[in-house]
């Protein structure tokens, strides 16, 4: 029955490759996607610190991204 | 209204639409797979070759609709320069050619049993490569292209000038005789295709569109952290 549902009378190779090229290249985009978003919130963690406390505070007070940011990164951390 | 379409609504928003996606993505999967793979009845004539349907037909129609929102918002932001809408095509479009490649790619795989060729230049075949090459064309504008101005002036004219042919993938196996078979599903009329096979092909579509959306969301969030981080001085 496995070898059965495996060759799919036949066509298994186009139907398994059809669906593992599929499968590997979203999970390359999604991989790469989530890669450059994490990179780009410590970018922007890394420029926050550099900057005067009274900078920063300022930077926190007037952005609600940069909040959102510094906050779900200490949850991380 | 616009005070809630500010970035930091729309982040947040977006925040928490991608931790929802990512809760419910595996389940709907798995779900999705098993309806295509399992569940659903082979064809009388194809086989069980007719499942490779239920991945190309959902990245064909995915890749298509990419392309007509980003003509749509390319136009828009011609008419109102509303610049929210060159961060949402610069999102879209690596989604839109990912899936066309998808749907070229299978389409390949599907045509070796069923027409005995990997690749005809019908018309059909061609236009989806052409609407890849535009894809392509749009992508490169934001890869060489330095001055953002320049950027949205060039990427809208590919847009626009892209958009001409999207009726022609859709009409083209009504206008001239291909190998391509006509369309099953009909937005207006009745379909031609088995209820046993059109609900593991929606749930595929189901399964494609929440990919579609995670993954813009994670690129439109990129935007967001890179036009702060380039004000960040300035917040």
């Amino acid at each position: 029955m496995i070898t059965e549902f495996i060759s799919m009378n036949g066509y298994g190779l186009y139907v398994w490759f059809s669906f593992s090229i599929v499968v590997i290249s979203c999970a390359i985009v999604y991989y790469k996607t989530r890669k450059t978003l994490k990179k780009y919130e410590k970018e922007f963690l890394v420029e926050l610190e550099a900057l005067s406390l009274e900078e920063k505070n300022k930077a926190l007070r007037t952005s609600k991204v940069a909040q959102q940011i510094l906050a779900a990164n200490s949850k991380i951390n | 209204m616009f005070k809630f379409f500010s970035s930091s609504n729309v982040y947040f928003l977006i925040q928490n639409l991608i931790k929802f996606i990512n809760s419910i993505f595996f389940l709907v999967l798995v779900v999705g797979l098993t309806f295509a793979l399992v569940l659903s009845p082979p064809d009388y004539i194809q086989g069980d070759s007719v499942r490779i349907m239920y991945v190309h037909v959902p990245s064909a129609w995915i890749g298509l609709a990419c392309f007509s929102f980003i003509s749509l918002f390319s136009v828009l932001n011609f008419i109102f320069k509303i610049k929210n809408f060159y961060f949402i095509n610069k999102s879209i479009a690596p989604i839109g050619l990912l899936f066309t490649c998808l749907a070229i790619v299978t389409g390949s795989l599907w045509g070796q049993p069923t027409w005995g060729t990997w690749w005809a230049w019908d018309a059909r075949l061609t236009s989806m490569l052409v609407l890849m090459l535009f894809y392509v064309f749009y992508i490169l504008v934001f890869k060489i292209i330095k001055n953002e101005n320049l950027i949205i002036k060039i990427s809208s004219i590919v847009a626009i000038v892209g958009s001409i042919n999207l009726p022609i993938i859709k009409y083209s196996v009504e206008w001239w005789s291909t190998l391509h078979q006509p369309a099953s599903i009909k937005i207006t009329g009745s379909s031609a295709i088995h209820s046993s096979m059109l609900l593991p092909l929606m749930t595929m579509l189901f399964v494609f569109l929440l990919y579609a959306a995670l993954i813009f969301l994670m690129k439109y969030k990129t935007e967001i952290i890179r036009i702060k981080k380039k004000n960040i001085k300035r917040l």
